[in-house]
């Protein structure tokens, strides 16, 4: 085993010396080998990776303490040891200076030399010893460099704001998210942050330090910009030491602008819907107090057209939850779309038959040009449906007596192109834009005695694209309305 | 409760043609002429027409604020200025949107002589009429 007998070189011109050392050390069953010059020597040191050389002082060609500086600078774990016969006060202090780790004196007794070859070989099982551990701890610093510069980077690259300041207010770690969240330029490790921060943050904090309780977090909901341009929620928790001592606090910052919002939008599509269905509601309710009053004197004529006025506006609040439903079903996604291949033209004479009473009621002229060869559409029937039946129904709806409703489709380029157009009462530039919204309803002389959710072109906006379809609207008030629909097939 | 007899003709502006009809027929039992108009634009045409000696207005129509913008036309003639002009309205319920107009900022900007919350309780608006002529005497 190369642990157990050292690995030996012998570098000697003197070629009695060289071969007696050799035998010597053989004897011992070390490893040796040896050379005759210092040019060899070099060599060989270099080449191999020996425990111990023992190094002849005077060569003629290269001097012995040049073969051991070299071979101590290439080769440091390797122990030197300088052989002379001409021992002198100076030669072993630089020999020592150089790295040699003893000096053996010419002649030598067999028992020096292995003495002195045992203690060396100690030597270099200590220096590998220190060599292995330098490693080791080289290795260990890496990985912890390594895992320091990973946790950097997660922590640069979230989304989330973190802020983490001692126990005297002051940064000891934040990551660039913070600047756009707290809206401030530039922030410093060591910088006394407290009064940077929003007031609601600032007290928390605070808080935290005048309880240091590590298991209690405040959460607060900041405007940062004004006009709900930029909320954050703003989590303060406390941080402890290894030693479980309190040593600051982490905040951590998160946009919830866009949550926000949507929040608002909700509450608002809430009070609409309330206001929406209240309306009707009031009025029946007012219908239904004059009927019940013994005292209001109701000519009989009165009280069936209240009754029926009654009816009418129940049915609109019907149609309204029907809406409702559907766009909720819409949003919650619970419906499964069936995708299948469906007939236009079908949806269309469908949707002409459902509407058929009341075209025949304001003499309506309707005309279909859908040709018999046209791709199917692959899209969900009940959608469909919904979609074609909405277009044509408003088409009549907001159609004037004896007005003409032109429905057509037909393929361009990858799309079919179906186009519902009527004569009817059009609209303004400005309603335009808010056609699709929920609710939206334009408000005329014409759509006042005409009823509606207010809900329908949203919803056929909506399934038209949940069908990869595009809905446009062309319009001149008094004139007419022209809906194109595209949906693309393959 | 009687209106006062300085009450012959009231005007009412409602977009909603049942609650229009409701609140001619209340009125209209309390002895009074009731001339009603389904727009702001209609209304100031009834008014000049009819010179009503009190008008109701329902604040959502056309717009949002078409109540406050015809109040504000009414209040700007003779006539107006001379009989109370009352807003309806059911905002402050729904919306959120609260206000009033009872301070005098408000009646800086809001030109009525009170609001009247829907539905209407017909001898709340009785006295609210009443009170506003008691107040002239």
């Amino acid at each position: 085993m190369d642990n157990d007998y050292p690995k030996i070189l012998i570098v000697e011109d003197e070629k009695g010396i060289r071969l007696g050392t050799e035998k010597l050390l053989l004897r011992h069953k070390y490893f040796v080998d040896t050379a005759e010059n210092g040019k060899e020597g070099i060599e060989k040191a270099l080449e191999n990776n020996f425990d111990i050389a023992l190094i002849d002082l005077k060569m003629p060609d290269i001097d012995g303490l040049d073969v051991l500086k070299t071979i101590k600078t290439e080769k440091p774990n390797t122990v030197c040891f300088i052989v002379t016969a001409y021992a002198s006060y100076e030669t072993a202090i630089e020999a020592t200076r150089l790295g040699a780790f003893n000096y053996i004196l010419k002649p030598f007794t067999p028992e020096d030399l292995i003495h002195q070859i045992e203690k060396g070989w100690k030597q270099r099982k200590l220096l590998l010893e220190a060599e292995e551990l330098r490693k080791e701890r080289e290795k260990n610093l890496l990985a912890i460099a390594h895992e320091k510069s990973r946790l950097n980077t997660i922590i640069e690259s979230i989304s989330s704001g973190v802020l983490l300041i001692n126990t005297e207010c002051k940064v000891v770690y934040f990551n660039r998210a913070c600047l756009q969240k707290l809206q401030l330029t530039k922030i410093e490790i060591e910088d006394y942050i407290l009064d940077k921060l929003p007031t609601d943050i600032k007290n928390f904090v605070d808080k935290i330090f005048a309880e240091k309780q590590l298991d209690k977090s405040y959460t607060t909901e900041v405007e940062i910009l004004p006009n709900n341009e930029l909320i954050i929620d703003a989590t303060c928790s406390p941080v402890p030491h290894p030693d479980g001592s309190f040593a600051g606090v982490v905040i951590v910052l998160k946009n919830i602008t866009g949550l926000k919002k949507i929040e608002q939008l909700k509450s608002q599509f809430v009070s609409m819907v309330a206001h929406e269905l209240k309306t009707p509601m009031a009025a029946v309710l007012g219908y239904l107090d004059i009927l019940i009053d013994t005292k209001m004197q109701i000519p009989f004529e009165k009280r069936i057209e209240y009754l029926s006025r009654s009816e009418l506006r129940l049915k609109g609040a019907l149609e309204l939850v029907n809406d409702l439903l559907d766009i909720s079903r819409m949003e919650l996604n619970t419906k499964m779309r069936e995708i299948a291949d469906v007939s236009l033209k079908d949806l269309v004479i469908n949707a002409a038959e459902v509407q058929d009473l009341e075209i025949s009621k304001k003499g309506i002229t309707l005309e279909i040009n859908i040709p018999d060869d046209l791709p199917m559409l692959r899209i969900d029937m009940e959608e469909g449906k919904k979609i074609v039946n909405n277009l044509v129904s408003n088409a009549v709806k907001y159609n004037k007596i004896d007005g003409k409703i032109f429905i057509s489709a037909a393929t361009r380029n990858n799309h079919i192109e179906f186009i519902v157009e009527d004569t009817g009462i059009g609209m303004r530039e400005s309603d335009k834009k808010k056609l699709f919204q929920q609710f939206f309803r334009a408000k005329n002389k014409y759509t006042r005695s005409i009823s509606g959710t207010g809900l329908g072109l949203s919803i056929v906006k909506s399934l038209v694209e949940a069908n990869h379809g595009n809905i446009y609207v062309d319009s001149e008030f008094e004139k007419g309305t022209k809906f194109t629909i595209l949906f693309p097939y393959k | 409760m009687q209106l006062s007899n300085r009450v012959k003709r009231i005007l009412i502006v409602d977009d909603d043609i049942d609650l229009l009809e409701q609140n001619k027929v209340l009125l209209e039992s309390k002895g009074v002429e009731v001339i009603t108009a389904e727009t702001a634009e209609e209304g100031i045409e009834k008014f000049n027409e009819y010179q009503p000696d009190a008008a109701i207005i329902d604040l959502i129509m056309e717009e949002h604020d078409s109540g406050f913008v015809l109040c504000h036309r009414l209040k700007k003639t003779e006539k107006g200025k001379n009989i109370p002009v009352f807003i309806l309205t059911s905002a402050t319920y729904e919306t959120g949107f609260k206000f009033s107009a009872t301070t005098a900022e408000e009646q800086k900007w809001i030109k009525c002589d009170g609001l009247i919350n829907k539905p209407v309780v017909i001898e709340d608006l009785v006295s609210k009429i009443n009170k506003y002529y008691d107040v002239i005497n």
